[in-house]
């Protein structure tokens, strides 16, 4: 506790043209597949170990079903299965995130959390040129140390593609 | 700003709310043309409009309503008879009035809406008996007062007084005011002399005169200061009068409807009440919820003494939750009324326009209805009554040649039925014919011959929903594009309602509609197939019934089965979402007959679970449309169950091959080659962790794989999620949660596992028990205890160990 106080008052020491709240991206990390991806902190509503959910006829295999969030139906979309990868059993680690962008959420599942991550606007590159920009999923890459984050587009996941 | 929008909103609400009532006075008016409370109440109508609007400064809604008021005064006077012709113009006129009003809710101004035609109409009306035309001038007086005063406060074109100059203007006023309150002195003595002459309504005389006078004397001072001093403090004063008015116009209706009843009411934002009925949607959940749970204590701790005060807390949550829901859907309730009102002017209009004389008889307006059906319904009926008039009824020289009476009869009822409501139209007209039907539509291309051959009469009538379908000759401008019937149907499958179709050639036709109470929470019928869940609304089922598969025939590829009269054509559920089969087809299966509009079909179910009060909840914006379901529920042990939507799931039953009758295949177990000991595996379940290590040391020396499980339903799940394919489970028969014997006639319900070994390992030895243990499905009874070697051997022997 006493280094988090400790760290937001060198934050608020800082230099306040760099470290400005607007500039910092705060992320939350997780892993599906072997790759390390991320969305932003405000558009979780919250993250849930798995819980039973009820499959829904005529949808595509990544989506699930939906499952009860305290008296909410939500969707529940696997996102190993969205991204192409073979489908994996639960483990302990796997978690649902529960999403929001506006009105619409939906679960996603992903193999397991890592941390959640303070980045500068700076060290966030454009999503590679392959991808046409409206289409992608993909929101920018961040950069951080030695390691390269794929921010994906909240919006962009919680909209329907069937 | 903000103040003006109130009062108009205020005007609209209210304006809109007598327009209402107005209509079926006037159809009412016209055969008793001399009930003076109704024409007073009409002219008040009028009166209100017409003083608001020119406060607010419609001054095209102003000049109509006073041209109206003038018309409607001299009936009230006596000085006009309405017969069917002035009413025609002041049915017009009202026709106008309304349109202005929608136009002025829409766009906030009264423009583009040309009302002169009808001024010159009514003028002529009021002046054709040109005799008296003292009251003529005077009346006309209000006019100018009421333009003028809100004139300073925005543009003073359109008024003929414009070019006056302010002295000359307040002098006018001051004269017109002075004629005006002594015209209406004379008219309020007259009126007390009047009322107290009709010998008809004694009981009416002291109300009668009563809110007329009040409404009567209380405008005309407040106009007065209203010109002189600043034309701001207009805005404020002025809206007062009407408003008294109004107050007075709407107690006096209901004062002749239910005598002393006064109502005390509030107006409440429907959003309001949609929040207040989803916060019930969530408590009966939780009811639900904890009924399951209640279920499940009692089971556990049966004969404790804490159950019952248990007991007792639920049914009273249970039963105040469910009052309270009534209770607020009541809240939500209107009265078909409102809907049927618009009806009597409807089909005035229209048999003077097909030259045919029609009767509405209407019968049970006060039963209520869910604000959202109230909205839904009354397309649906419109159409089915122009088409009542159009193709049902004769002309009279026809209906005289058949002997009936002159004047047809429409008939429009309401009646509830259990959770429904009934809301049945009858005509005795010409009623449909099933053959006609049938050669028009061939004819039009909608059906084959060969399924008019296969249908029964009643189908028959269901043609007329069909689109594009019609029977009149002609396009008429009533009916006959073939789109009404259809907008019926698909409108009342919204609502999950049923349609009924009776007739008999030349005596008439009867169309019932049968449509739930309320939307938002229903009693849905469970279904089970294999694995999962589905919820059926039960305001679309019909029956169910149990029947062995054979008597499921199959004709052209589709299923279909012998209902008493009727051949039932069938879909598996399975089918159409497309569920996985892993259990094994039974010998008897149910069928769910749904019912919908006017066509039914039968649902293939595995298991009925039974029926149950669900909330419908959204599938969200992501899984927005999925064809065949109508949205989710939460059941009371929290999971979610689908709610099947029961018009779509017809349609897609139509394009679904049948696959009832042929068994799955695809439960053929991959025999996979085992070329050492650990290939083979075996499940132990058992709760003491004592007995478990005792069966691992067992059979160690085999060399053979175990899995353990503590309970049956931990066992269960193990084998669902497929990770292992077992050669045996050894199962213990005392376990909490699940027992070994409903583990095994759990398993046994799997289509791969029936031929997998289930050993039995107990110390229940007694024979009853061994029988119990067989008829689960158990191929092997061990009593503890037993030796290492026995176990060894039996395992070996069940698993057919071959190394």
């Amino acid at each position: 506790m006493s280094e988090k106080l400790q760290q937001i008052i060198n934050n608020q020491q800082g230099d306040p043209a760099t470290e400005h709240l607007e500039d910092v991206v705060q992320l939350v990390g997780f892993i599906v597949g072997n790759e390390e991806y991320s969305i932003p902190i405000l558009s979780i509503q919250e993250i849930i170990k798995p819980i039973e959910c009820t499959r829904v006829p005529q949808t595509p295999p990544y989506v699930l079903g939906v499952f009860n969030l305290r008296g909410s139906v939500i969707p529940l979309i696997d996102l190993r299965l969205k991204f192409g990868l073979p489908a994996q059993k639960d483990s302990d680690d796997t978690r649902f995130i529960v999403m929001r962008h506006e009105d619409d959420v939906a679960g996603f599942v992903i193999d397991r959390l890592t941390e959640a991550i303070r980045l500068n606007q700076r060290d966030i590159g454009p999503a590679p040129e392959t991808e046409l920009q409206d289409e992608s999923i993909i929101e920018g890459v961040g950069k951080q140390n030695d390691r390269i984050l794929t921010i994906l587009k909240v919006n962009k996941l919680l909209e329907r593609d069937f | 700003m903000d103040e003006f929008q109130e009062i108009l909103q205020d005007f609209l609400i209210e304006s809109f709310e007598l327009l209402e009532q107005l209509d079926q006075d006037l159809v009412e008016l016209e055969s008793t043309p001399e009930d003076l409370e109704l024409l007073n109440r009409i002219f008040r109508v009028a009166h209100t409009v017409k003083g608001a609007s020119s406060f607010l400064n419609f001054d095209v809604l102003t000049h109509l309503t006073h041209h109206m008021e003038d018309v409607l005064n001299k009936a009230r006077h006596g000085e006009l008879i309405l017969d069917a012709d002035i009413m025609d113009v002041v049915l017009e006129s009202i026709d106008l009035m309304k349109s202005l009003l929608v136009t002025i809710r829409d766009t906030g101004v009264d423009q583009g809406i040309d009302v002169a035609e009808c001024v010159v109409k009514l003028d002529k009306v009021s002046g054709g008996d040109g005799e008296v035309e003292s009251p003529e001038v005077v009346e006309a007086a209000p006019e100018p007062v009421a333009e003028v005063a809100p004139e300073p406060e925005a543009e003073e074109e359109e008024i003929d007084y414009a070019s006056l100059s302010d002295d000359d203007i307040e002098a006018e006023i001051a004269r017109l005011l002075d004629g005006k309150q002594a015209e209406d002195k004379a008219r309020r003595e007259a009126k007390i002399a009047a009322g107290e002459s009709v010998p008809g309504l004694p009981d009416q005389e002291p109300a009668t005169p009563e809110p007329e006078a009040a409404p009567e004397s209380k405008p005309e001072p407040t106009p007065e200061p209203t010109p002189a001093p600043a034309p701001v403090a207009a805005a404020p004063v002025a809206p007062t009068p009407p408003k008294k008015e109004e107050k007075a116009a709407s107690n006096a209706a209901p004062a002749k409807r239910a005598a002393t009843a006064v109502e005390q009411t509030i107006r409440v934002d429907v959003k309001r009440l949609d929040h207040l009925m989803n916060l019930i949607g969530e408590l009966v959940l939780g009811k639900n919820r904890l009924i399951k749970i209640n279920d499940d204590v009692e089971e556990r701790y049966e004969g404790e003494e804490f159950l019952e005060e248990l007991n007792q807390v639920v049914s009273i949550v249970s039963l105040v939750t469910t009052d309270l829901q009534i209770a607020v859907m009541k809240t939500r309730m209107l009265p078909i009324g409102k809907v049927f009102n618009k009806f009597p002017r409807m089909i005035r209009d229209l048999s003077r326009e097909l030259n045919k004389k029609i009767e509405l008889e209407i019968s049970g307006e006060e039963t209520e209805l869910d604000k959202s059906i109230v909205e839904e319904i009354g397309d649906p009926l419109v159409h089915i009554i122009r088409n009542s008039c159009d193709h049902g009824v004769e002309t009279p020289d026809i209906r005289t040649a058949g002997g009936k009476p002159e004047t047809g009869i429409i008939g429009l009822k309401a009646y509830n039925e259990g959770n429904h409501i009934v809301i049945q139209i009858t005509d005795d007209g010409k009623g449909l014919d099933a053959d006609m039907l049938r050669s028009k539509s061939i004819e039009k291309g909608l059906i084959t011959e060969k399924e008019a051959d296969a249908m029964s009469d009643k189908e028959a009538f269901g043609l007329i929903f069909k689109p594009g379908f019609s029977t009149a000759a002609q396009v008429t401008n009533v009916s006959g594009r073939g789109v009404g019937m259809d907008v019926v149907k698909t409108n009342i499958e919204k609502l999950n309602g049923i349609i009924d179709i009776e007739s008999e050639i030349g005596k008439g036709t009867t169309m019932k509609l049968k449509i739930p109470l309320t939307l938002a929470i229903i009693q849905a019928l469970l279904v089970g197939v294999q694995e999962e869940y589905y919820a059926i609304p039960l305001a679309s089922v019909l029956e169910t019934v149990r029947i062995s598969t054979d008597e499921i025939y199959s004709v052209e590829n589709r299923s279909v089965m012998r209902l008493r009269e009727e051949v039932l054509s069938l879909v598996h559920i399975g089918d159409i979402f497309e569920v996985e089969r892993v259990f094994d087809g039974n010998e008897h299966t149910y069928v769910v007959v749904i019912g919908l509009a006017e066509s039914k079909i039968g649902l293939i179910v595995d298991s009925l679970v039974g029926q149950e009060e669900i909330v419908i909840k959204s599938l969200g914006e992501y899984l927005k449309g999925i064809e065949g379901i109508a949205g989710a529920t939460i059941r009371g042990d929290g999971g979610v169950t689908l709610i099947v939507d029961v018009a779509a799931l017809m349609q897609m039953a139509k394009s679904v091959k049948s696959t009832v009758v042929q068994e799955s295949a695809s439960a053929a177990l991959e025999a996979t080659q085992k070329t050492q000991p650990s290939d083979y595996k075996v499940m132990v379940v058992d709760d003491s962790k004592t007995d478990r290590t005792i069966i691992r040391t067992s059979l160690a020396p085999l060399g053979i794989t175990l899995v353990e499980a503590v309970d049956g339903q931990e066992a269960l799940n193990v084998l669902k999620q497929g990770d292992h394919n077992f050669d045996a489970m050894l199962i213990d028969i005392e376990m909490p949660r699940m027992d070994g014997y409903s583990l095994a006639t759990e398993i046994k319900k799997y289509n791969k596992y029936k031929n997998l070994p289930l050993i039995a390992v107990t110390s229940r030895s007694g024979k009853s028990d061994r029988m119990r243990g067989v008829e689960a499905g158990m191929v092997e009874y061990i009593t503890k205890p037993y030796s290492p070697d026995y176990l060894l051997n039996v395992v070996k022997r069940n698993i057919k160990f071959a190394l």
